[in-house]
């Protein structure tokens, strides 16, 4: 790394293979099984697989070379479901996280720059919903929304946001007192100028680093929101609910097995990825 | 060294031999004492544990373990037997009914069961307005002729009666002791009884327990009745203890921290291979079935008789038993269980896709239309109604009926069922005592029954059956013969309706360890605790 400059580190991004290259292997692994993940979710339909939500054979048949995960209690493709359940859990995780960062972060940089009331009340909202725990918080919402993968993905914004909202306050609260944006003011630029232009370039590496490793423990409750039932409805081949299914028919363990690897595979993959992100961008954590 | 390591050994040969003897005399000590303890695995369901107020599959267990209704139901399931009621006679038009109390039974203080206890505690049944205090429906007069002999007129005849009295919920309790815990039985009862968090810690019954604690979402702890005037139960102590799902229980079962588990399905007790557990498959009394809401907002006009009797069709109902309880179970024509007077001749239904496609087309709904289908999202009785539903929607969409699922807690769906908020349903039903006609009230069309309102909602016009109202009396004014032959008339009206559609009747696992004997399945009672004993 020959240079630890902000404009150095945003060239570094946008050279995805140079960045790939200085991943460390865990890193790598977790861009390659994400990349798995993304390339089923766009084209799982397209597969050679058997319909996920019709019968494909006899009800609980363990693994075989016909049913690669076996059957469930309805006789559908264990295997056929859990690919085709990364359509349902990775576009929700994606949304939840794009819409909690988007909108957390320009509260929180809101908050920061302009502080005063807009501070007090931003912030203020986001202790309350932090103080929470985000499960419980995601199922009074949830429950209140009714069932539905889009209502849960409504609930886990409401929870996420605060998180983005007070990160993104503190980086512009550190950064609004630099020489270059005293300079720029005194320059005479305004304030909406010196928020997005000055500032905010400056602020984003934690976001990007905590919304990867977030990107796991949303899809990980969204999936626990299905498994108590109020994510996905039956007969969606979600993660959570398929693992529910399961739960009650324990001594057929193949049809959570699917399911929860794929689970399993997500959350340890962002983790990875958003551990080689901090080790690239965060010179300060611990090496 | 190796003198040194000897005696060291020898030092800790002798430390585990005294250790193994506590740990023997400790264990020997604790066989005594779970020779006297009887542990029960349930998912309790516990409402309340007043009489009166009670209504749950766990409370008819505690309810025949503390207190004693007139009658019981006799171990074929069908005959009523005495209880604190040694003879029992009614009139010829079954309007009037007189009962001898036992003149040895007492209550667990010493106290004589006499028959102002039973008018008090029917009484306050009755105005309580609880949820089994439909038993109570219908009575004219409760009266005490003398202090063993009580006599009952009800309004218009009912031969159910006499079973409606073998019913957990009209055990007697002993007026005095429950009037001094709170407890009201006139008029006032419904608003101003205010007894039921006492009856959490008290009984007050006839029964061979008597209720030492209640602990909710824990533990039910019952101790024998010294003071029972009947043959004592096989054990001093019973708990009844807090196991959600039917996988736990069959691993404390395996285990051996429980002695009997009741709620395991029949999957999971297919992989049961444990020689310390006994497990028997026996037919239940009780049954899921998917209900018609042609009353909903969506449902105006398509949800017409023809249209629900083709979808009815549609349905595959071999399928269904085996996806639901991989065939463990019994197919149910009437929403009547099996073995219920008037089930006997009952064909169940068929399935026929192409009947049900021609039909639909004749109703001008060939190409089909969209249902939303709310059930609570439960599993009862080994049924997964999820799985049941899912199954159900794969049935309907052969025949171009598109069915939305909405799996729903069950206090949403309650709300759900009283706002027409449906099109389609899926629930369960166990019986309350051993009788049809607690099935014609609940499920007929008669105006103003249960189901006239869910499922016809704000259009009753669209569901009431005339005929089911008039039947159902009939039947209450025979008995034997003539009263089956017209519960069978009214379940083949309740099947031509075309609302309730029952689809599975679960057996039952009766999963006990080796040594267990008395374990009993009863219609009435669910599980006669004081017939249990070890080996």
């Amino acid at each position: 790394m020959a240079s630890t400059s902000p404009r150095a580190r945003m060239r570094a991004l946008s050279s995805g293979r140079a960045l790939f290259g200085r991943l460390p292997l865990t890193g790598k692994i977790g861009v390659l099984i994400l990349l798995f993940w993304a390339i089923t979710v766009v084209s799982v339909q397209f597969w050679p697989l058997v319909d996920p939500l019709m019968m494909a054979g006899r009800r609980l048949q363990p693994p075989s070379g016909a049913h690669w995960l076996g059957t469930d209690a309805l006789g559908r493709d264990v295997f056929s479901r859990t690919l085709h359940g990364a359509a349902y859990t990775i576009p929700v995780a994606v949304m939840v996280v794009v819409f909690a960062v988007v909108i957390g972060s320009a509260l929180g940089a809101i908050a920061g720059y302009f502080g005063g009331w807009f501070d007090a009340v931003i912030m203020r909202t986001a202790d309350v919903t932090l103080s929470f725990p985000p499960i419980l918080l995601a199922m009074t919402v949830a429950a209140a929304l009714g069932p539905g993968l889009p209502n849960a993905g409504l609930a886990m914004i409401i929870v996420w946001w605060p998180i983005y909202a007070r990160l993104m306050r503190a980086q512009v609260l550190e950064v609004r007192t630099r020489e270059h944006v005293e300079a720029a003011i005194a320059g005479g630029a305004g304030r909406g100028r010196v928020l997005v232009v000055h500032i905010l370039p400056l602020c984003w590496t934690p976001t990007l680093i905590n919304a990867t490793m977030d990107f796991g423990q949303v899809a990980l409750l969204a999936a626990s929101l299905s498994f108590i039932g109020l994510g996905a409805v039956p007969p969606s081949p979600e993660w959570g609910s398929m693992i529910s299914e399961g739960a009650s028919k324990f001594y057929s363990w193949w049809i959570a097995f699917g399911p929860g690897m794929a689970i399993l595979s997500v959350v340890l993959a962002t983790s990875f990825l958003g551990d080689g992100l901090r080790d690239i961008f965060d010179r300060r954590g611990p090496q | 060294m190796r003198n040194i390591s000897l005696s060291k050994n020898r030092r800790r040969a002798r430390r585990t031999g005294l250790l193994l003897g506590t740990v023997g005399t400790l264990a020997f000590g604790s066989a005594l004492a779970a020779q006297e303890t009887l542990v029960v695995g349930r998912s309790m369901d516990v409402n309340s544990l007043d009489p009166s107020r009670a209504f749950c599959d766990t409370c008819q267990v505690y309810l025949t373990a503390v207190y004693e209704p007139l009658l019981t139901l006799g171990e074929d399931n069908k005959t009523l037997v005495p209880k604190l009621a040694t003879t029992w006679e009614n009139n010829d038009t079954f309007t009037e009914f007189t009962f001898n109390l036992n003149p040895d039974a007492v209550f667990s203080d010493g106290s004589p069961v006499e028959a102002s206890d039973v008018v008090w505690t029917f009484e306050r049944l009755r105005n309580l307005k609880g949820s089994p205090s439909f038993l109570m429906d219908g009575t004219q007069s409760i009266e005490a002729v003398d202090t063993h002999t009580v006599k009952i007129i009800v309004e218009a005849p009912n031969s159910e009666f006499l079973n409606k009295v073998s019913a957990p919920y009209t055990g007697i309790m002993n007026a005095e002791a429950a009037m001094a815990g709170g407890a009201l039985a006139d008029e006032s009862a419904a608003t101003a009884d205010g007894a039921e968090g006492w009856f959490l810690e008290n009984s007050v019954g006839s029964g061979p327990f008597v209720l030492t604690n209640y602990a909710p979402e824990d533990e039910l702890r019952l101790t024998a009745n010294s003071a029972y005037y009947g043959t004592a139960p096989g054990f001093g102590e019973v708990v009844i203890t807090q196991i959600q799902d039917s996988v736990s229980q069959a691993q404390a079962l395996e285990t051996g921290s429980i002695d009997i588990a009741m709620q395991i399905d029949a999957d999971t007790a297919k992989n049961m291979n444990n020689p310390d557990v006994v497990t028997e498959i026996v037919p239940s009394f009780n049954f899921v079935y998917f209900a018609f809401m042609p009353g909903s907002e969506a449902m105006k006009g398509k949800l017409t008789p023809p249209v629900r009797e083709a979808l009815t069709y549609a349905v595959d109902y071999d399928g269904m038993i085996e996806f639901t309880v991989g065939g463990n179970g019994n197919k149910i024509a009437a929403p009547i269980p099996n073995g219920f007077p008037g089930t006997a001749n009952l064909m169940p239904r068929s399935q026929d896709v192409e009947k049900a496609k021609s039909m639909l087309a004749d109703a001008g709904l060939g190409d089909g239309f969209t249902m939303e289908a709310v059930y609570p999202n439960d599993n009862v009785y080994g049924v997964d109604l999820n799985i049941m539903m899912q199954k159900l929607q794969q049935d309907f969409a052969q025949v171009g009926v598109d069915v939305t699922l909405k799996p729903v807690t069950y206090p949403v769906w309650r709300e759900d069922m009283a706002n027409g908020r449906a099109d389609l349903t899926a629930v369960y039903y166990a019986p309350d005592y051993y009788g049809s006609g607690q099935y014609a009230a609940y499920f007929g069309m008669t105006e103003g029954s249960t189901w006239v309102s869910r499922a016809g909602y704000k259009s009753p016009e669209t569901v009431v059956n005339a005929k089911e109202g008039e039947i159902y009396a009939a039947a209450l004014a025979a008995s034997g013969d003539a009263a089956d032959a017209k519960y069978e008339e009214l379940a083949k009206e309740l099947m031509a309706d075309n609302v309730i559609i029952p689809l599975v009747s679960p057996n039952l696992v009766l999963a006990h360890r080796s040594d267990i004997q008395g374990v009993r399945y009863s219609a009435c009672c669910n599980l006669p605790l004081a017939e249990i004993s070890r080996k």
